[in-house]
């Protein structure tokens, strides 16, 4: 789906949590903070990771991928399915 | 610093923090007859998702009380992004400071758990109207446990104790409510509708030992979810 289907989804999921995956076989899950015209940031909901997988944060920004002012930065562009995610909370 | 779950849930600022979330309570909101004369007690409102929704929906006069200062807060700037009237105060369930009879319904949305139940309920059973109601979510245990499988649950949520159906309908008995009914809640999450799903009001730096906290109620959640169940307890004064 397109860019704009994914900025307008992430507009009305603002503050929601969701689930992501990309293109590349990523997953990401976290909060929605902000969205631009080229990415959805978010405020992850796992640890950063950095083993056998992809780590973010340590080694600057990849292509893609990367800490903004508003949490964890992923491409729209990139996204290939994007839910909110149920969490249950007591 | 060693966070709580209950720090979790107030850093992160979870909204509609009980299970079944604003679904369920809007579920269980409809079918009482709520006009804009009621007054309704919040008892343990957090970041103040169903206040808010009561006040918008209902019109009704609306109390929101919870004893976390920083969900407090949250709630606070949502009634004023919204444009709300709000009464809220910092206060604990177990000590309501509130005269008698005074309400027509009380919520505790997964509250009475966090708190000393043999406190709160007569709490509640003393500022309720005659003929209020009692709409209490509460975690329940499906399966009896022994006191050292209880611990790890205990310890990581930081409830009192952990009550079976049985238990928690002598309690609400004992505070003297006439009529008890006890419901299941099974619906499915609707993936779809971002209305019913949590919202958060994130404070402004989440450390990662919190990712870690939330993990860990991840975890105990799949070990115990045939143990820990919730019901609906709707008790009448």
């Amino acid at each position: 789906m397109s860019v704009e289907h994914y900025h307008g989804l992430c507009q009305k999921y603002r503050g929601r949590a969701v689930h992501i995956t990309t293109h590349d076989g990523r997953t990401h899950r976290g909060v929605i903070q902000h969205v631009d015209h080229g990415r959805v940031y978010l405020q992850p909901l796992d640890r950063t990771r950095d083993l056998g997988g992809f780590s973010y944060g340590a080694f600057g920004p990849r292509y893609g991928y990367g800490y903004g002012g508003f949490g964890f930065g992923v491409a729209l562009g990139s996204i290939a399915t994007l839910a909110l995610l149920p969490l249950f909370f007591w | 610093m060693e966070y709580t779950y209950l720090d979790c849930l107030s850093l992160f600022g979870v909204g509609g923090a009980h299970p079944g979330g604003l679904q369920l309570t809007k579920h269980l909101l409809a079918q009482e007859n709520i006009d804009e004369n009621m007054s309704i007690l919040d008892a343990g409102c957090g970041t103040g998702q169903t206040s808010a929704f009561l006040a918008e929906k209902y019109r009704c006069h609306v109390t929101s009380i919870d004893f976390n200062k920083m969900m407090l807060n949250k709630a606070k700037k949502r009634f004023t992004s919204l444009n709300l009237p709000s009464n809220f105060i910092q206060a604990s369930v177990e000590s309501l400071p509130f005269n008698d009879e005074i309400f027509d319904i009380i919520l505790s949305e997964s509250v009475t758990s966090f708190t000393n139940p043999s406190l709160t309920i007569p709490e509640f059973k003393r500022v309720l109207k005659r003929n209020g109601t009692l709409i209490a979510i509460e975690m329940v245990l499906e399966k009896p446990l022994s006191e050292q499988e209880v611990k790890p649950i205990i310890n990581f949520y930081g409830v009192s104790q952990l009550f079976n159906e049985a238990k928690w309908y002598h309690l609400f008995e004992r505070a003297g409510f006439k009529q008890i009914t006890i419901e299941n809640f099974g619906q499915q999450f609707d993936e779809t509708n971002v209305q019913n799903a949590a919202d958060f009001s994130l404070s402004e730096t989440i450390d990662e030992q919190l990712i870690e906290v939330l993990e860990e109620h991840e975890q105990l959640l799949n070990i115990y979810k045939d143990i820990l169940g919730f019901r609906i307890f709707k008790c009448y004064a």
